[in-house]
């Protein structure tokens, strides 16, 4: 659910059935936006006013306003609140919200027949192939919101409000597209209480997490699950690992496939290092045939020291996590000392992501409905509720957040500008599969770093050769 | 009489044809084309591009793993599953003989033995990953419960037994089906062909190797076919309950589960169509030998 | 109809005569039933089991009771999965499908088994083909087919392709069965006078009824758990068949963590179906054994 979308596109094969549901629609209903055209009369023709100061965007008072919100682990009540704030504003308009788990299939006709809502959450397993999407046209361009004046202070326009790379995301080409309202951090989540109680330190460094994982084990406790249904859980700490010893050069080298990027000593020694955590015994017995729920459950109920996971995890474990728990998310340590990133560096990235229909009946009431939701007083409405960051900056000033939800925030603050993403998973999707059997294979102790760095450069060469494989490059 | 003759044959015939043509004949031409494009998913950008989705399936590793397991699969599940029911079904027979039933309680047996034909693959696949989940699942907690916990293990992701425990799920589904239609067979067969083999002193075995086997060679060639479908596909077990899925590292990959990544995934579709051509050569291969031999067999019979 | 109830019938000998001299050891035998009997049953029997239980019994104790009953389990399922509306939505396309796949499949195979004309061979075999057809090759197509047609995600739509794709079994099964009936009785109905339609609706449908059964019950079973069709062609929440609303279940159960609430709604969906086996079983049964002697 929380998954940012370009990042990341696991939700996919995250939750066993979601992937069933998700896959039939995907494909059908994409071709469906790109035949479904031709009707060229634009549906918003008499629905903008004129604008002012107070409607950069030209919004006409009483034109109704459809918004259809993923309704996933953060609910949707955050949008409401949005909506009524926009209906304060424009009291003539009537607002439609549906709140639905599955974008694709309710939206897929109404793509078909150009009468798509004003605002999409587009979000969730099923939810609209973005690429396609923007390849037939169906998305506007959002330049007009982002250099609007925000909702909050005049002087400060949108696009100064919002945390880094959040925009970058979701950009398409050179144009502005989509709008994530979250961000969603990588690393690895512990028990405060757990540790305080053990007398237990988070490391900084590999060799420190190895040796507290020996005092872990000898405790009684599995130093780490992980979730192994899906091994693409167990890469994020891999890759992040790799990125901060090899630097940004490394993610790119890694995402723009370059010749034995993947055979880069940053990437060797981190799996490595994940090598020697299976081998010596600190993974969870069986958990590589958990599925996420089932890992993070276990580590929820103190089988478990160690999870990686990204920082949706505490609102999805919100129901099974004990009282006094106390999660926190704590950074990759480090592998070496030369490393070219700090330990505090993070894998982030902005999900949750917004777009305004181009034909859409009240586009510029979609944009005004995002410059509402995207305002500081929205987002720390959604922060002090959904237990996640949104991508606004500085939306949780001054609010008292869960332990896992300050814990993200102060990774975040403490990265600075030490922010890193790979592409490549939304990219070339055989690789990620590959690169994930690979990564399963290697914390099962079915093969070595280098037989595991072979087998990825191999997948991502193959990619590379083939022509039928639109490239990308950052 | 001609023209009624006519008119009922176009009554009977035509509107089931349309529908037929609309619905099923006309999708899957259009799929047959579209494995000899690199079709993406976007209309309109589809080029001709010959056989060469085609030829990749040959380098395809993953499909080729495919292509392997579904052949153990085909090979496997039919066989366990008839074996069982088979069994299952001349022992309701033989074990007793008295009444028209079989032995007593062999309806309730049957009646248990059918449920899992009634549900969903999708319900049967969730409830098995949670059967074999390897530390609170049905499986392993009965190995440890009665002192076999040795026994435990990873069962989805170990990459000896994860398919072994696929094919497990499959025959548990449909033995129940092919029980009840063996027995249904059975019961078909004259009595006095038993009673006079029971004269001739046959043990069990005997009788059932010359009475029951020859006589139900039929339903059970139907019943090869029918699994040997359902193996090819797999699909929604596969699915819904493996590591990855299709893991670990392709043990349980299946073609249909190539094909769904492919096409629905990666935006590959033409390839994806490839796959799916290749998936109905296979099964109408199947299906025409094992129809072919039984009608041989029928004739020689007759 | 009774001229192939009468059959068996006919070929049975007197009771007497049937009973056996030796009989079998019948231990070992129940014992062997009563495995397969105890293995197809358990996890059935679990997961009854576990929708009483909660999320911490269920992820410590795989064999263990509830410690209390936990019936909101069930509520939640129920209120926050629809699975009342599901049912519904299922009995609406499932019932109108069979209906017409029945009509249809059994005036096409008696057409094709019963009369001759060119292209008679063609025709079975374009529907026979048709059976072998991996579904999903067809899927992205089929959408837009029935998209074109405006019927995406209407109850019509999804009657209408749910009977294309199971004519083909239909007409493959009851074509030899309309094959074997003696065809004395239709020459008799013909000379009195009767059209070809009547002699189809009023002498052979009821001498097919063991048939018609049989493969009803096969139709019924693969629509009642048809996935892959309404997953595509029908978007409308409201209108989720019961496979579609489950997954829907195991969805928010993926985002939750909602163990109990799964399994509750897994044997929501489980009981209906095994209570109406049971109670109908001996019809089924009739209908199997007509299909396997025919």
């Amino acid at each position: 659910m929380n998954r940012p979308p370009l990042a990341e596109p696991y939700p996919t094969r995250r939750t066993l059935l979601r992937t069933a549901l998700a896959a039939g629609v995907a494909a059908p209903l994409l071709s469906g936006c790109v035949t479904g055209g031709g009707d060229d009369a634009d549906p918003a023709a008499g629905n903008t006013g004129a604008k002012s100061a107070d409607n950069p965007l030209g919004v006409k008072a009483e034109t109704p306003l459809e918004v259809v919100i993923f309704k996933g682990g953060y609910g949707d009540e955050y949008a409401k609140h949005a909506g009524t704030l926009y209906t304060r504003k424009y009291p003539g308009a009537k607002i439609d919200h549906q709140g639905l788990q599955k974008i694709g299939e309710a939206l897929q006709p109404r793509f078909v027949a150009n009468t798509p809502p004003d605002v999409v959450d587009n979000t969730g397993a099923s939810r609209l192939d973005i690429a396609t999407l923007v390849a037939a046209k169906q998305v506007t361009d959002l330049s007009a919101l982002l250099d609007a004046p925000s909702f909050d202070d005049p002087a400060v326009k949108v696009r100064d409000t919002l945390l880094p790379g959040v925009i970058e995301d979701g950009t398409f080409g050179q144009t502005p597209l989509t709008l994530n309202f979250t961000y969603t951090v990588w690393g690895l989540w512990y028990s405060k209480s757990l540790f305080a109680a053990k007398g237990w330190a988070y490391p900084k460094t590999w060799d420190e997490m190895l040796a507290l994982c020996a005092t872990i084990k000898a405790a009684g406790i599995a130093p780490w699950t992980y979730q192994g249904k899906y091994p693409e859980y167990i890469n994020d700490p891999l890759l992040s690992m790799a990125a901060k010893t090899g630097g940004l050069a490394l993610v790119r080298a890694v995402d723009n496939l370059e010749p034995n990027a993947w055979k880069a000593p940053g990437l060797i020694s981190a799996a490595e290092a994940f090598a020697e955590l299976a081998g010596k015994g600190y993974l969870m017995a069986g958990s590589e045939a958990l599925t996420h729920t089932e890992a993070q459950a276990a580590w929820s109920n103190g089988k478990a020291a160690f999870i990686p996971c990204g920082s949706w995890l505490e609102s999805e474990q919100k129901d099974v996590t004990p009282p006094g728990f106390d999660m926190v998310m704590g950074t990759v340590p480090s592998r070496t000392a030369g490393d070219q990133l700090k330990a505090t560096a993070v894998q982030a990235a902005s999900s949750e992501s917004f777009l305004v229909p181009a034909k859409a009946k009240n586009p510029a009431g979609g944009m005004e409905y995002l410059r509402i939701l995207f305002s500081k007083q929205s987002a720390k409405a959604f922060a002090s509720t959904a237990g996640t960051l949104p991508a606004v900056a500085g939306a949780t000033d001054g609010l008292t957040l869960s332990s896992g939800l300050g814990s993200v925030r102060d990774a975040v603050t403490a990265a600075g500008a030490e922010t890193f993403t790979y592409r490549f998973r939304t990219w070339y999707a055989p690789l990620a599969k590959a690169l994930d059997d690979a990564t399963g294979e290697l914390v099962n102790k079915r093969i070595t770093a280098a037989e595991w760095a072979q087998r990825v450069q191999k997948a991502a060469d193959a990619i590379a050769k083939d022509s039928s494989v639109q490239k990308y490059t950052r | 009489m001609r023209h009624g003759r006519w008119r009922f044959l176009a009554g009977a015939l035509v509107p089931a044809l349309v529908l037929h043509v609309v619905f099923v004949l006309s999708p899957y031409a259009q799929a047959f084309y579209l494995s000899l494009t690199d079709w993406t998913g976007v209309a309109g950008e589809a080029h001709f591009v010959g056989a060469r989705n085609y030829a990749r399936l040959g380098g395809d590793s993953l499909f080729l793993d495919a292509v392997r397991n579904n052949a153990v699969m085909l090979v496997v599940v039919p066989l366990v599953t008839i074996g069982i029911g088979l069994f299952l079904a001349s022992m309701m027979h033989l074990g007793g003989r008295g009444g028209r039933r079989g032995i007593a309680g062999s309806g309730a047996y049957q009646i248990v033995y059918f449920f899992p034909q009634l549900l969903s693959l999708v319900v049967i696949a969730v409830l098995w990953g949670f059967v074999y989940n390897p530390n609170t699942g049905l499986l392993n907690g009965g190995l440890r419960a009665i002192g076999l916990g040795g026994l435990a293990q990873s069962w989805l992701a170990s990459p000896a037994l994860a398919l072994i425990a696929v094919m497990a799920v499959l025959v548990w589904s449909s033995v129940g089906f092919y029980v009840v239609l063996f027995s249904a067979a059975i019961d078909g067969i004259p009595r006095e062909l038993f009673e006079a083999a029971l004269l001739d002193g046959a043990g069990g075995w005997a009788t059932f190797r010359k009475v029951t086997l020859p006589l139900v060679r039929e339903t059970v060639q139907v019943a090869f076919v029918y699994l040997g479908i359902a193996a090819l596909d797999a699909f929604a077990v596969v699915q819904v309950m493996t590591v990855g899925p299709g893991g670990p590292d392709g043990a349980t990959e299946v073609i249909g589960l190539s094909l769904y990544r492919n096409a629905f995934t990666y935006g590959k579709f033409g390839y994806a169509s490839a796959m799916g051509v290749a998936l109905f050569f296979a099964t109408l291969t199947l299906a025409v030998l094992a129809l072919r031999a039984g009608r041989k067999e029928r004739l020689e019979l007759a | 109809m009774t001229l192939v109830d009468e059959r068996p019938a006919v070929s049975v000998p007197p009771a007497a005569a049937r009973r056996p001299r030796r009989s079998y050891a019948v231990f070992p035998v129940h014992l062997a039933m009563l495995a397969w009997a105890v293995v197809t049953a358990l996890p059935l029997l679990w997961a009854v089991v576990s929708s009483f239980k909660t999320d911490t019994e269920i992820l410590n104790e795989p064999w263990s009771l509830p410690a209390s009953p936990q019936p909101g389990n069930w509520v939640r399922a129920w209120t926050e999965a629809n699975i009342g509306r599901y049912f519904l939505n299922s009995l609406i396309v499932v019932g109108g499908a069979l209906l017409l796949t029945m009509l249809l499949g059994s005036l096409v195979a008696y057409a094709l088994a019963r009369y001759e004309f060119r292209g008679n061979r063609f025709i079975y075999y374009t529907f026979v083909a048709a059976m072998f057809f991996p579904v999903f090759l067809a899927l992205v197509p089929l959408f837009f087919v029935v998209q074109r047609l405006g019927l995406l995600g209407t109850y019509p739509g999804l009657i209408l392709v749910y009977a294309a794709y199971a004519v083909p079994f239909t007409v493959f099964f009851l074509h030899s069965f309309f094959r074997t009936l003696p065809g004395e009785v239709a020459e008799a109905a013909f000379i009195d006078g009767c059209s070809h339609g009547a002699v189809f609706f009023r002498v052979m449908l009821p001498m097919a009824r063991p048939g018609l059964v049989a493969v009803g019950i096969f139709n019924f079973l693969g629509l009642w758990n048809q996935y892959l069709l309404p997953l595509v062609l029908n978007p409308d929440p409201d209108r989720y068949v019961l496979a579609q609303g489950l997954a829907a279940l195991s969805v928010s159960q993926g985002y939750r963590s909602d163990w109990s609430g799964l399994f509750a709604g897994l044997t929501i969906a489980m009981l209906p179906v095994l209570i109406a086996y049971v109670a109908f079983q001996r019809h089924i049964r009739a209908g199997m054994t007509a299909g396997a002697v025919k």
